[in-house]
């Protein structure tokens, strides 16, 4: 390890430690959720985000000014949300938001945020209506859709034409599913059977022998990690073999840690490619895992780029928010872990979905999908 | 096949429900309250038992442990939350309880962490292969035969032990038991041991299913197992186990042929309310 | 300023929607699990409409009635289960409702309703709506309590049986409560949806129809200054407790349970024991 990330490390071993210094002098908002279902999460979004802030303070800050990062818990919840994001716009005055939240919490935030004209970069909350909300309003995530249609294209590219559906009821799930039916047609991809479950769900006993009877040759099953480790571990102990694919959600090393050796195989479309030879991706994972003792995963690496990007922003303003730092952000192409990023003019990027495939207990390169037309993110025209 | 599939899904499922089910069933028979705060028990035991194991490497130690902490705690917090309230009107310890459950999942949040533990030995992972083309996990029958085995012992115990009569001769009439010498403390703290002992039983056996115990692995059980005891009569035992398997069985056909129209919850939800309509008092009323 | 404001109004919204369940758990004596369903039902009605292009105020009555209609199909379980078993039920109808919203794609589905247009009234004005009609909330509960109707609620409350031996239609007067409160949970609602400008079928689930509860009992069910006082500061406890942070709902479990372990008759019957000792020295 050199000297450099040594330093960073220890400064964002110590940032988390003591929280943020009192000389602190641009403040960036950031709404998680570190209690409720979501708190997982939350705190590895939240730890890419005090990353984030700690490399930036590490390097001079912003014109020799510290940045603080203010934090508050939304617990995933619209109600929780609203008068965080409020806080945060009019007692906090930040110049800048960061959502390292899911869905509901940030469509409820990111309209406040338009409303203030205080720039709000959303890390992986993948519903479309955030940034229909307004100019003011960046994702960095892939959308759903778009997520799903990278799946179908996935399934093709294996041979594989019977597909079965397991849908998580939520959001992500659902846009996800939208995403794979809307795209499957094209590859000649058969949707045989789609079946969905809840977010409490763990025991999949009975959806797994209707599948068993169904006899399909791929899975396309959205979750979270919490869902899919027990879901891909049950599957394989019921004797179906078949490949599974999921998505983002199952982008975590707890995932490999409760599926255990039922977890090799498994094909994930995200956009952290641990393989990457990108300095940044990798001087990324590195310094995670030197700062909090386990390995990156999509959120973590997300809410960084959003809190990064935030941050470059700032830096070419001089720290100045509102409509300059919109204009930065909207101007800018930024080189993150999870890629090089800009924005197009509904404020999505565009960018190429990475396949891992677990592999020796950990995710790895399988494929890349890049095809600009299939993985187009919506634009202000649509 | 598919069916039969199904059906021994749902049992398995049921089994669990019920071992959860059946120590909310004994509080609520002996003390008349919704004991939400059980489900934290189901919890406890999971931690426990992952953290044991760990340590250990042995299953058995560690179903044991699980058992034995949930169970003192069982006592606890019928010593020192419950029994003060005991006189107040039904939504006072409904509500009490609702807020030690609150205070309980975040109390494992914020002691183990938000993202769960997992076992490090790989239990009961293997597969069995029964009736030609059925296959099952280890611990699918391992919870389905331990349920069984525990539920036999203790229906053994409480009509063959002087103490196990006294606990249903206080369950039916604690004036008349009391009058007896029975002492309702004393038949308090054996509901609750037993009861807690079983949740936590379920929790090392939910949580081996799974290979995870996370904070939140209580909050299903802790309104369900609600559903299942009323479904069951309220205060029946031998109601609570029929509505458990039941419910596990409607819940695995349900979640396959209605899964598009209602989640697993609103299906279980709305068979019990349709169950109600038709019986008020329950499946098996208590006489 | 305008934190205070949106505070304000969630404070308002609370109270108001204690205030409905207090109507009926609180003076009639039926428990409800499931009370956040018509809260839902006010604000999918409220902000499907206006969506529709019905103007704002004209949503809030359609709320009430639709949420009120429901709520007598409701009652009419409490007429056949009691107390324990109500609980229950009425818990299954909170579930139904998020699990059929959910699997509804014309009212969003999981997705929600977002971007509820604009009620075209300040911030402050809609603060001000939301606190008028938590008061006259308020005023109406006092009105209620005191005339024949609300005497009858308590009996029914006390001791159902004897009611009905008495020759009063017992079923009457409970669908009445049912269909007064959950009317006014559909006013919340209603104000709810226009507050967030955003909904989806988890904000109406059982964890809110916890909450509902909690704050009826813990402000001293049955007592309307009580209620009104602990909706108001639950309500806004969390966003409170931002400073202690991650012990917020271990706090917040922590004193639901405490109160109810050394107060069981909620924050009004504290205040009285603080006021008046003496009352309580006999016990």
């Amino acid at each position: 390890m050199n000297y450099k990330s040594l330093a960073i490390a220890a400064t964002a071993a110590f940032a988390v430690q003591f929280g943020v210094p009192a000389w602190a002098q641009v403040k960036i908002g950031i709404n998680v959720p570190l209690t409720g279902f979501a708190a997982a999460d939350g705190k590895s979004a939240l730890d890419g985000a005090k990353l984030a802030v700690a490399d930036a303070n590490a390097k001079g800050g912003i014109n020799g000014e510290k940045i603080e990062l203010v934090i508050y818990d939304d617990q995933a919840s619209p109600k929780e949300a609203a008068p965080a994001a409020t806080k945060l716009i009019e007692k906090d005055k930040v110049v800048a938001g960061v959502s390292g939240s899911y869905s509901a919490s940030t469509r409820a935030a990111a309209p406040l945020f338009q409303a203030a004209k205080v720039p709000y970069v959303v890390a992986y909350s993948i519903h479309p209506d955030v940034t229909l909300a307004g100019d003011y309003v960046f994702r960095t995530a892939t959308m759903g859709e778009v997520q799903g249609r990278a799946g179908a294209k996935l399934a093709s590219d294996l041979g594989k034409k019977n597909v079965v559906l397991i849908t998580l009821k939520n959001d992500f799930g659902q846009a996800l599913a939208a995403g794979f039916k809307e795209a499957a047609p094209k590859f000649g991809v058969k949707i045989i059977n789609e079946y969905e479950y809840g977010m409490p769900d763990r025991q999949f006993g009975a959806l797994i022998s209707k599948v068993k009877s169904d006899n399909p040759d791929l899975l396309y099953a959205s979750g979270y990690y919490f869902t899919a480790g027990p879901l891909v571990n049950q599957l394989r102990a019921a004797g179906v073999s078949v490949p599974v694919i999921g998505q983002e959600g199952y982008d975590s090393e707890k995932f490999i840690e409760i599926a255990g050796a039922a977890s090799e195989g498994t094909l994930v479309t995200t956009s952290l490619d641990r393989d990457s030879n990108s300095p940044v991706t990798q001087a990324f994972l590195k310094e995670f895992r030197a700062a909090y003792n386990y390995g990156a995963d999509m959120v973590g690496a997300s809410t960084f780029t959003a809190t990064a990007i935030a941050i470059e922003g700032l830096k070419k303003t001089g720290g100045k928010g509102g409509e300059a730092l919109k204009k930065a952000i909207e101007g800018g192409s930024f080189s993150t872990p999870i890629g090089k990023l800009s924005f197009n003019d509904l404020h999505e990027v565009k960018k190429d979905v990475q396949v891992q495939v677990v592999k020796g207990k950990a995710f790895h390169r399988h494929s890349v999908i890049s095809d600009p037309v299939l993985l187009a993110p919506p634009t202000k025209a649509k | 096949m598919l069916y039969v599939e199904l059906i021994a899904q749902g049992l398995i499922q049921g089994s669990i429900y019920a071992l959860i089910a059946l120590g909310l069933t004994l509080v609520y028979g002996l003390l008349r309250i919704l004991h939400v705060a059980h489900a934290a028990f189901f919890t406890l035991g999971g931690y426990v038992g992952v953290m044991v194991a760990n340590q250990t490497g042995s299953l058995a130690a560690a179903i044991v442990a699980a058992m034995i902490v949930a169970g003192i705690g069982g006592i606890l917090v019928f010593r020192l939350c419950y029994q003060p309230i005991l006189h107040q009107p039904p939504f006072v310890p409904l509500i009490a309880s609702i807020g030690l459950y609150i205070a309980a999942e975040e109390l494992f949040r914020i002691v183990f962490g938000p993202s769960g533990l997992t076992y490090k030995y790989a239990f009961l992972q293997g597969q069995v292969i029964a009736f030609g083309s059925l296959r099952f996990k280890e611990a699918e029958i391992a919870v389905m035969l331990g349920s069984a085995a525990i539920i036999g012992v203790l229906s053994l115990l409480q009509t063959r032990t002087r103490i196990g009569v006294a606990c249903q001769a206080t369950v039916s009439d604690p004036q008349m038991a009391e009058s007896f010498g029975i002492s309702l403390r004393k038949v308090g703290d054996i509901n609750f041991f037993v009861g807690s002992a079983l949740a936590a039983f379920a929790g090392v056996m939910v949580s081996v299913l799974n290979n995870m115990v996370e904070p939140t692995m209580g909050s299903v059980p802790s309104y369900k197992a609600l559903a299942i005891i009323v479904l069951g009569g309220l205060g029946s035992v031998r109601g609570t186990l029929v509505a458990a398997l039941v419910l596990g069985v409607v819940e695995s056909f349900g979640t396959i042929y209605l899964g598009h129209f209602l989640d697993r919850n609103a299906i279980a939800f709305a068979f019990l309310i349709l169950v109600l309509m038709w019986r008020p008092q329950g499946l098996f009323a208590r006489s | 300023m305008e934190y205070e404001i949106s505070l304000a109004t969630t404070m308002a919204i609370s109270v108001l929607f204690a205030l409905s369940l207090n109507l009926i758990t609180g003076f009639c004596g039926q428990i409800s699990l499931g009370h956040a369903a018509f809260l839902g039902v006010g604000a999918y009605a409220s902000g499907m409409l206006a969506k529709a292009g019905v103007p704002f105020l004209l949503t809030l009555p359609l709320a009430m009635l639709l949420s009120g209609a429901l709520g007598i199909v409701v009652g009419f379980a409490s007429l056949r289960v009691r107390a324990d078993f109500l609980a229950i039920t009425t818990m299954g109808v909170g579930f139904l409702f998020v699990g059929i919203v959910r699997q509804q794609d014309a009212l969003g589905g999981e997705m929600g309703i977002s971007a509820i247009p604009d009620t075209g009234m300040s911030k402050l004005a809609f603060m001000l709506l939301a606190v008028a009609m938590a008061a006259a909330a308020g005023l109406l509960s006092t009105y209620v309590r005191r005339c024949w109707m609300g005497r009858v609620f308590a009996a029914i409350a006390e001791d159902e049986d004897t009611v009905r031996v008495m020759g009063i239609d017992v079923p009457r007067f409970k669908l009445t409560a049912f269909a007064l409160g959950t009317a006014l949970a559909g006013l919340a609602g209603g104000l709810y949806a226009q507050h967030l400008k955003f909904i989806a079928p988890d904000s109406f689930g059982f964890i809110e129809s916890i909450t509902v509860l909690s704050m009826v009992v813990v402000g001293g069910i049955g007592s309307v200054v009580g209620v009104s006082v602990s909706a108001a500061v639950l309500s806004v406890l969390p966003s409170w407790f931002q400073v202690i942070g991650d012990y917020k709902l271990l706090v917040y479990g922590g004193l639901l349970f405490l109160m109810m372990r050394f107060s069981p008759g909620g924050m009004a019957a504290l205040v009285a024991r603080i006021f008046h000792p003496d009352r309580w020295g006999s016990k």
